[in-house]
């Protein structure tokens, strides 16, 4: 309270009035927004990266198409196309494996990465038109804390002099007044004011985030980006910096966009969650509702694959196989569903649960080459049991059976069906062609590969509307 | 798993200290575990406790300024380590302790293998993930080059990596980190050691692979029976994996239990704290209860219990009477160990003493600061306000 006191005490002249306000800690003023409404709305993001740079860029050489050279660039799809908001005095958890989008999407909100597409409303103004002097104003209320607080710190500066330099950036208050309120925001988040002078080696790893969390709140923003705070820091310690930010958050008002990878975390701080997998937001609920009702495979996937600290919890765990794919070119439709062990069966085909079941199964094994070549009757019994799916299913992949099976004549290609001609011969088993001929037929025809799900569904805890992007929900 | 049998590795009051300017840090203490035969052995504790060290010390790796001091270490009744007097009085190596170049023809790597935390640091950038796996099969098992090749691809489809005749040739940063510490444990297995020493193999990996990794491994334990010592800081990791546990504290064993016992029976404070401390996946914890303070130096511990400044239970008497890892309990037949006076095996005066005051540590609020002495001004006033140990 007393760091009010102290801005209260000085008027800086430079700030346009409605600002005035903002100087006075966690109390807005009028045009503000109410604890509960959008502070931050972020509507149809994306970011994307060029692949390479320099002067032949983009410039790609195949020698089998006409003409050869060909200019375009791919793109890696870092955050691609996502939508929701952020309340005031809320914790919003983003959460995902390393690679999917997540710390972009951060440094995007932020506009430390220029948007490549969509809108950023914080307090109904779109942060993505904002450029110079309006953006540099704009980032007084929304800051940011790192991972890594050794890096993050400039080792040459006095931690007073790091915590009151985004003051002087801004122009708040003079030298004075800087001072006492670094040595209050020292207080405030646990460090003793007398270390004023201190260089930031002389302060463990929990402390320097610590002075990370004071470094944010000297121009009492009203947002804060928190990439993973705490993922480099001993489980003790983790503990207590948790526990101050959300005194902290209680104290001044503030709202988190909270990123960690660790889902306990998550679980701990967050009032909402969101889910991302490779540049997607796939579920977004309240989060009592995601951890006890997850609706997207993906989230269950993640939960199920947590180690509990728990002996007497060993329920068998649903791995998930196979690693993530690139995004430069995701998968099309539910990005997920390359890995998806509830992929929807195609709607072409009758299928039984078991015949569909086998199928994906078999599939995935041929396009990870799983398996070692054996004979068609071996792979037959290993992937089906022996029954081959009825109908047309049963015979795509028999084709394909015999195009992997190590017993392969050259006779087995004319039985196959009318383009194989030209394998014939051809003694290695081919790999390639089956993956494409079961994902053609199968994988590319299911709902999942043809629509982007987005559904809303009713929550089980608590009120809020569930967001899930899975197909199972049509 | 009985505790009859001989253990595979026995450890017994070693001794690891490292020989700075700044002093002499007693990395690890004093520690005693066993290993049995296919048993997976935890070694937990946050970053600074020994953990490290102390499964460095087991390969004698420990490098200058670090040495191994004192203690044995004897694995399948050979010496790795032991100290015997000398005519002159002095501490010497025994006799019967194994050269160097036994340590390295048949003990590292044939006997016991180890996988590290970073699969991008173990391996070398600039050769092919096959080749290096093909030559250290070729080293250790005498094959030739072809017979080494295919064992290699062999050993790299077991641990689950698809196309391994593809992947062979392939160069370390095209594998995913995941897949990396597939090609560690396919090297750490290929020389089928009774003994694989795990420093934090799943830290530096996402959950989802995390968990891929796990159930290799218990997969793989089972089918080749091999024992493990598993480092780590992650309580989770512990209770998926492990069979007994030890937990360090400051270079100390301060509680050595089953694994169910010491999740459901926790009999050191430590223990309990860090368990208290962590955020569960599985539910909402309202308020963490965080442990006070920081880890002090291992160059200067505490006096008495080396818990005692952050310890809740913490009397008088902690602060004086160094405690030993002492059986409290028994657990199936299995020694349940704990390193804290207020158990009944400890006749020290527990129950009588008075409890300490709260008072704030000294160490917790410059931790990396060791050149700052106890008379630095700013000092005496940090105490009363406290860094980390305020709250």
């Amino acid at each position: 309270m007393e760091v009010r006191a102290v801005s209260d005490t000085v008027q800086d002249p430079s700030r346009g009035q409605s600002e005035d306000d903002d100087l006075l800690g966690s109390e807005m003023s009028g045009e503000e927004i109410a604890h509960g409404d959008a502070l931050l709305e972020v509507d149809g993001l994306k970011k994307y990266f060029d692949q390479d740079s320099g002067l032949l860029s983009g410039v790609s050489f195949d020698p089998d198409s006409f003409p050869p050279v060909s200019v375009g660039q791919d793109h890696v799809k870092a955050v691609d196309d996502v939508n929701f908001e952020i309340r005031r005095g809320e914790t919003l958890g983003l959460v995902g494996e390393s690679g999917c989008g997540k710390s972009t999407l951060g440094r995007t909100i932020l506009r430390l990465l220029e948007p490549t597409d969509g809108s950023i409303y914080f307090k109904g103004e779109d942060l993505a038109d904002l450029s110079g002097e309006q953006l540099r104003q704009k980032r007084s209320e929304i800051q940011m804390i790192f991972q890594d607080p050794q890096s993050s710190l400039d080792p040459r500066m006095k931690i007073g002099q790091i915590i009151e330099e985004p003051m002087r950036a801004h122009g708040m208050l003079d030298d004075e007044g800087r001072e006492a309120r670094a040595k209050e925001l020292l207080e405030k988040v646990g460090l003793d004011p007398h270390h004023y002078n201190r260089h930031p080696h002389a302060f463990s790893g929990g402390q320097r985030q610590r002075v990370n969390l004071a470094r944010a709140l000297s121009v009492n923003p009203d947002f804060v980006v928190c990439d993973e705070p705490v993922s480099a820091l001993d489980v003790s310690i983790q503990a207590q910096v948790l526990n101050t930010m959300e005194e902290l958050q209680e104290e001044f008002g503030l709202t988190y966009l909270f990123i960690a990878h660790d889902l306990s975390v998550i679980r701990h701080i967050s009032d909402r969650v969101a889910v991302m997998y490779l540049g997607n937001v796939v579920e977004l609920a309240e989060k009592e509702e995601l951890f006890e009702n997850p609706q997207h495979p993906y989230t269950e996937a993640l939960l199920d694959s947590i180690p509990v600290p728990d002996p007497r919890e060993s329920d068998a765990r649903g791995v998930l196989e196979g690693e993530v794919p690139s995004p430069v070119n995701p998968p099309s439709g539910c990005r997920f569903r390359t890995r998806c062990p509830r992929l929807i069966a195609p709607d072409e085909y009758e299928w039984t649960d078991e015949e569909w079941y086998h199928t994906r199964a078999f599939m995935r094994a041929v396009k990870r080459r799983t398996f070692e070549p054996m004979a068609a009757a071996e792979i037959e019994a290993e992937f089906f049991g022996g029954d081959l799916p009825r109908g047309d299913p049963g015979e795509i992949v028999q084709r394909a059976i015999e195009l992997v099976a190590s017993d392969r004549s050259a006779g087995d290609g004319e039985s196959g069906g009318e383009s194989d001609a030209e394998v014939i011969g051809d003694p290695n088993v081919d790999w390639e062609r089956a993956t494409d001929l079961l994902l053609e037929s199968f994988a590319e025809r299911s709902i999942c590969a043809q629509e982007r799900p987005a559904y809303e569904i009713e929550s089980e805890h608590g009120t809020e509307t569930h967001f899930a992007a899975c197909h199972l929900h049509r | 798993m009985s505790s009859e049998s001989e253990p595979l590795l026995r450890v017994e009051n070693l001794k690891t200290q490292f020989f700075t300017e700044a002093g002499t840090v007693r990395a690890v203490d004093g520690i005693s575990f066993d290993v049995h035969e296919g048993e997976i052995v935890g070694l937990v504790g946050e970053s600074g406790a020994g953990k490290s060290v102390a499964s460095m010390s087991l390969l004698r790796l420990v490098e200058s300024p670090g040495e191994i001091v004192g203690g044995e270490i004897t694995y399948k009744g050979e010496t790795i380590f032991g100290l015997e007097e000398g005519p002159d009085g002095e501490l010497q190596e025994r006799e019967d302790m194994l050269s160097n170049q036994e340590m390295r023809d048949r003990i590292r790597g044939n006997e016991i293998a180890v996988i590290f935390q970073d699969p991008m640091e173990s391996l070398n950038p600039v050769f092919t993930v096959g080749g290096q796996l093909r030559e250290f099969i070729e080293l250790n098992r005498d094959l030739s080059s072809e017979q080494a090749r295919q064992e290699a691809v062999e050993m790299l489809r077991e641990v689950g990596i698809p196309d391994p005749e593809q992947r062979y040739d392939e160069y370390p940063h095209q594998f995913s980190g995941g897949m990396r510490q597939r090609v560690l444990i396919a090297m750490a297995l290929a020389c089928e050691p009774s003994l694989i020493i795990a420093d934090e193999p799943t830290t530096a990996l996402d959950v989802t692979v995390e968990g891929q990794i796990i159930d290799l491994v218990d997969d793989l334990q089972e089918k080749y029976g091999t024992s493990f010592i598993w480092v780590t800081h992650d309580m989770g990791v512990v209770a998926e994996i492990c069979d007994r546990v030890n937990v360090m504290y400051l270079g100390e064993i301060v509680e050595q239990s089953p694994v169910d016992e010491l999740f459901y029976d926790t009999k050191h404070p430590y223990t309990e704290a860090l368990l208290d401390s962590i955020p569960r996946p599985d539910k909402t914890v309202g308020e963490l209860d965080p442990i006070e303070g920081v880890m002090p130096e291992a160059i200067s511990p505490p006096s008495g219990c080396r818990f005692h400044p952050r310890c809740p239970d913490a009397r008088e008497v902690c602060q004086r009477v160094h405690p030993e890892n002492k059986q409290v309990d028994t657990a199936e037949g299995v020694p349940h160990r704990a390193a804290c006076v207020k158990h009944d095996a400890f006749d020290v005066g527990y129950d009588e003493s008075v409890p300490l005051a709260k008072s704030p540590q000294v160490t917790a609020d410059s931790s990396a600061n060791t050149e700052t002495s106890v008379t630095d001004p700013e000092r005496g006033t940090a105490g009363s306000s406290g860094g980390e140990g305020s709250e």
